[in-house]
């Protein structure tokens, strides 16, 4: 599903790389991840040991931290724990995994804790109480050196403001993770100039940063966490500073890199068309809470409140949503001929289909048949009312 | 009104009367503490002499300085290794010859700012020797290389400490504030006390001088560092060390750099003033000629100085605007070495006598003529020494008259009121306990005699400063005319003004504020230009949509727009008038100034030294009652 919103630019004559593949989007993605654990609603069988296990985190800013996880001042309201205790709770009991492979995006507006919650997961700020594991290893518990290494090799960082050296070229921008690794100044700079051309600025090595467009500060920033081939990869809300042409250009990167590399990604955005776009699934915070974790057809097609309700109306839904939720039980002969699509395939590909053809449509999963798409369904859909009598 | 309505809260005070009331507490003390305490100078009872012990202090260091351990071991060094290293620069310039310093300077000025700088260069290198003053340009350079690399040395160390440190820079911020506010001459009577006169206490008066601008700008830089780089590197797992050298430092280059440029200067203006305590070279020419009002030899030793502050300073400039190329200078060290040893070929190390140009002889001609046709009965405009006389009768006598005859605590409640008006309790504190301490040391008369003439400069300053300013502001022809000027005047070291205006004005009072007023006049200008110029260009443009003449923009919009830059600008005037009124007491200003030099002159330390306590004390005071910053912050 990630992929979606790109396969329907693609279909408008946007840059089509894998025309009907992408029509499988949840399977697909997945698939392409390796694991295939992760079915499209969250909640697959035989789940693998998650990359990041964050359990009860709480980050508490001001005087004596400490005794507001835990006590009955976390149930206080922001305002009034500022009040009483001159704390701030940037970051309250929050848990979730991220699994190999996927894009896990934490979505909220700004002041809502993602930023801290992201610096959490490499201790960038220490967290005042909960748990945070990368593969099963306690991340609280490492030591110095142990927590540098974690920050070399297993988890790089991109960010909002790039955080370039100024003073140092593309390729020895791209090269700093290694250097700081202590890797000879040859071999780091051969590396470096293999990743500058895999994030498209070959022929930019020996500028400055300040010579580059923003977009292109961002493709050094993301070339630089890529270079140290880290197991995780944390974007910061890497394009907000962005145009948003120059945004969805880098958005399509990491959809790139995603499928090729297959690394895992934890994805900050306060863009709730970002996270629809990239995440395979999305913690949507407020407040320092996550208030709903789900896929994005689950965050839109059921949100959990009345906040994240607010927050998805203007989607697009038929652009989200998968013909799954739309599909009734074939009726008798139905199922035999006609054309069909992929149970993952977004309702706004099943209207053109059932446009084309005039009736009902097949959805087919793995050569067998499991529902029928009719004008019906996909009206309830774009139209969010509930289906009268269909199935799923 | 309001309050009316909401009646249980506690009317506050008017605004105006807020901010008004300590002006209206000191009305109301004035008269009371008229009938308490009496009037006059600071009485008697209330000082403490510290003639006897300073002097014996000052005894007892001159009979152990060969023997104590702490000058055996410690001092003792320290002293040696400053004269031989000033002693093995000097040779390195003198074994060098003039072709090849010259050729160095060239050199390294093309390198770092271009060839047009180079040939500047040159040129002044060569009226340096043409000039005559070749070997006390070397001693001065010697003098200056060794101060330079001692003091942004010490100046990038507590600058590291203090940028790495919270707790350190807390406690070092207000000393290096408070270090770059004090006259030069406060610093040079501490370290003669200490090495006695000559190369040593120079040098170490220079370090102590130039240190603080390093010092504070390398912990500036450190602190403003881009934190999203520094967090980008702690991401990647950069030890502590590895920040500090791939992020942090180099992130503040520009700062670093600044600071090297701003401690050169500093060092060259310390360097020339040290001449007092023995520091020889161009300084020592300036001193002695000034002493015999020689203005033709001073001229000869000052124009040098002049010309070594502006390579100096546009080659300091050059290195932060560029980048370093680092394959060239082997090149050019060749080169040098080349021409200096083509120079020693054929003997000629030391400018060759024959060249010399003796300017000292038609100067002094012109000067005597001056004084013969312009200095008094000019007709309609009058003489310059009946201007100075005029000056001093009429302004500087009473103004000195009216201080010395205000009540002594009276005094003190102005200066407490002032500091208050415009800063915190804390800040007024501070000014109050400055001047109270100069009554203590007994040197309140000499004290209010300099805060006189430091008065009168400032006035004259800020008017013309912000007459300039505003023409400068409002025509950009004007301001392209001033900036090469402005440029010039600032580079120059204090010591510097006091030529022209012992050939205006002889000496005495009036040409001491005169030179006051030249050296703080460029920075005034500036300063309010540019604060003048930053107004926001649309509050401006509305204020001309409504209509508003020149006349009502400048009064309504860019003057309260530019409170800041003018508040600033009139600390400046404040903390440079200070520094050259008291180094006119070498011309005849009198007052604090002149019992330094007296001090030094006849060996009489405690009398110098007391004088610069004062010294300290009003600079203490004359800042904490200009600097807005207090409540602003």
């Amino acid at each position: 599903m990630s992929t979606t919103p790109v396969t329907k630019d693609a279909t408008n004559g946007g840059p089509a790389d894998d025309g009907p593949a992408t029509g499988t989007t949840a399977a697909g993605t997945t698939a392409a991840a390796g694991s295939g654990a992760a079915g499209p609603d969250g909640t697959g069988p035989g789940t693998p040991r998650p990359v990041f296990s964050v359990e009860g985190l709480w980050k508490v800013f001001g005087p004596k931290a400490d005794r507001v996880p835990g006590s009955e001042l976390a149930e206080l309201p922001a305002a009034e724990l500022r009040e009483r205790t001159g704390c701030t709770a940037a970051v309250r009991d929050v848990s979730f995994d991220v699994r190999k492979g996927e894009v896990f995006v934490v979505m909220g507006l700004s002041g809502s804790g993602k930023s801290t919650l992201v610096r959490c997961l490499t201790r960038l700020i220490e967290p005042t109480s909960g748990t945070v594991a990368i593969d099963g290893e306690d991340i609280l518990a490492m030591d110095k050196s142990r927590l540098r290494e974690l920050r070399r090799h297993r988890a790089a960082m991109v960010f909002q403001h790039f955080g370039l050296l100024p003073h140092r070229t593309v390729l020895d921008n791209v090269a700093y993770g290694l250097e700081i690794q202590g890797m000879g100044r040859a071999e780091r700079r051969a590396k470096a100039a293999e990743i500058v051309t895999k994030v498209g600025l070959e022929g930019m090595e020996d500028r400055r940063p300040s010579q580059l467009s923003g977009g292109q500060q961002q493709r050094v920033g993301l070339a630089r966490a890529l270079a140290v081939d880290p197991e995780v990869l944390l974007f910061d809300e890497p394009f907000s500073a962005l145009d948003p042409l120059i945004r969805r250009d880098m958005q399509e990167e990491v959809v790139r890199l995603h499928r090729e590399e297959g690394c895992t990604m934890v994805f900050i955005t306060h863009d709730l068309s970002e996270a629809l776009r990239l995440g395979d699934r999305i913690a949507l915070m407020r407040d320092g809470r996550i208030v709903q974790l789900g896929t994005p057809e689950e965050i839109v097609g059921s949100p959990a409140d009345d906040y994240v309700r607010d927050f998805v109306r203007d989607v697009p839904r038929e652009q989200v949503i998968t013909v799954r939720s739309a599909m009734r039980p074939p009726c008798a002969g139905e199922a035999d001929s006609g054309p069909a699509v992929a149970p993952g395939a977004t309702v706004s590909e099943a209207i053109e289909a059932v446009a084309r053809t005039g009736g009902p449509v097949r959805v087919v999963d793995a050569g067998r048949c499991v529902g029928v798409v009719d004008h019906e369904g996909l009206l309830s859909v774009v139209a969010g009312v509930p289906l009268g009598k269909a199935a799923a | 009104m309001t309050t009316a309505v909401t009646a249980p809260v506690r009317p506050r005070l008017p605004a105006a009367a807020r901010r008004y009331w300590p002006l209206a507490a000191a009305l109301v003390l004035l008269p009371l503490g008229l009938l308490l305490a009496g009037r006059g100078s600071w009485p008697a009872s209330l000082q403490v002499d510290l003639s006897g012990p300073l002097g014996s202090a000052s005894d007892w260091i001159v009979d152990n300085r060969d023997s104590h351990p702490l000058f055996l071991y410690f001092l003792g060094h320290v002293s040696n290794a400053v004269v031989l290293s000033v002693r093995g620069v000097y040779l390195v310039l003198l074994a060098a010859g003039w072709a090849g310093v010259t050729a160095a300077a060239g050199l390294v000025a093309w390198r770092l700012a271009g060839p047009r700088l180079a040939a500047t260069a040159v040129a002044s290198f060569a009226v340096c020797g043409l000039l005559g003053m070749w070997v006390p340009t070397m001693q001065t350079l010697a003098l200056m290389v060794v101060a330079v690399a001692a003091s942004v040395a010490l100046g990038a160390v507590l600058g590291l400490a203090a940028g790495l440190s919270d707790r350190t820079y807390r406690a070092l911020r207000p000393v290096l504030d408070t270090m770059q506010v004090l006259p030069a001459f406060a610093y040079l009577l501490p370290v003669v006390l200490i090495f006695g006169i000559g190369v040593p206490a120079a040098v170490l008066a220079t370090v102590v001088y130039a240190a603080p601008p390093m010092a504070r700008l390398t912990a500036l830089g450190l602190r403003a560092a881009d934190p999203g780089v520094l967090e980008a590197s702690a991401s990647l797992g950069a030890t502590g060390r590895q920040r500090l050298l791939t992020a942090r430092i180099p992130l503040a280059r520009r700062e670093l750099l600044l600071g090297v440029n701003q401690s050169i200067m500093m060092a060259l203006s310390m360097a020339v003033i040290a001449s007092v305590i023995g520091a020889g070279g161009l300084g020592d020419r300036v001193y002695q000629a000034l002493a015999s009002v020689d203005v033709g030899a001073a001229l000869a030793a000052g124009i040098p100085i002049v010309l070594l502050a502006v390579v100096l300073d546009r080659t300091a400039t050059g290195a932060r605007s560029h980048g370093t190329p680092g394959r060239t200078w082997a090149a050019c060290a060749a080169a040098v070495l080349a021409l200096a040893v083509a120079g020693r070929l054929t003997g000629a190390l030391t400018w060759p006598e024959a060249w010399h140009v003796d300017i000292a002889e038609p100067v002094n001609r012109a000067v005597d003529w001056m004084t013969a046709h312009l200095y008094s009965g000019v007709p309609v405009v009058g003489g310059t020494a009946d201007w100075a006389a005029h000056f001093t009768g009429w302004v500087l006598d009473p103004v000195r008259d009216g201080l010395q005859a205000l009540p002594w605590w009276a005094l003190l409640v102005v200066v407490g009121a002032l500091a208050l008006h415009v800063g915190t309790w804390r800040t007024a504190l501070t000014a109050v306990s400055a001047m109270a301490a100069i009554g203590v040391l007994g040197v309140w008369d000499a004290s209010l005699d300099t805060l006189s003439q430091v008065l009168a400069a400032v006035a004259v300053t800020l008017v013309l400063g912000f007459g300039i300013a505003v023409g400068a502001a409002r025509s950009s022809r004007l301001e392209r005319l001033l900036r090469p000027v402005l440029d010039v005047f600032q580079t120059m070291p204090q010591f510097v003004y006091l030529i022209p205006v012992v050939a205006l004005f002889g000496v005495g009072r009036a040409p001491a504020v005169a030179a006051a007023v030249v050296y703080a006049l460029p920075a005034v200008v500036r300063i309010t230009t540019q604060g003048l110029r930053g107004v926001d260009p649309v509050a401006l443009e509305s204020a001309r949509s409504l209509g508003a003449t020149g006349w009502q923009q400048l009064r309504q919009v860019q003057f309260p727009l530019a409170r800041p830059a003018l508040l600033l600008a009139v600390n400046q005037a404040v903390v440079l008038v200070l520094a050259v009124v008291i180094i006119g007491g070498l011309v005849g200003g009198g007052a604090l100034g002149y019992d330094v030099v007296f001090g030094l002159a006849q060996g009489d330390l405690a009398t110098g030294l007391v004088a610069g306590a004062a010294i300290v004390c009003l600079g203490l005071m004359l800042d904490r009652v200009t600097q807005p910053t207090g409540k602003e912050a």
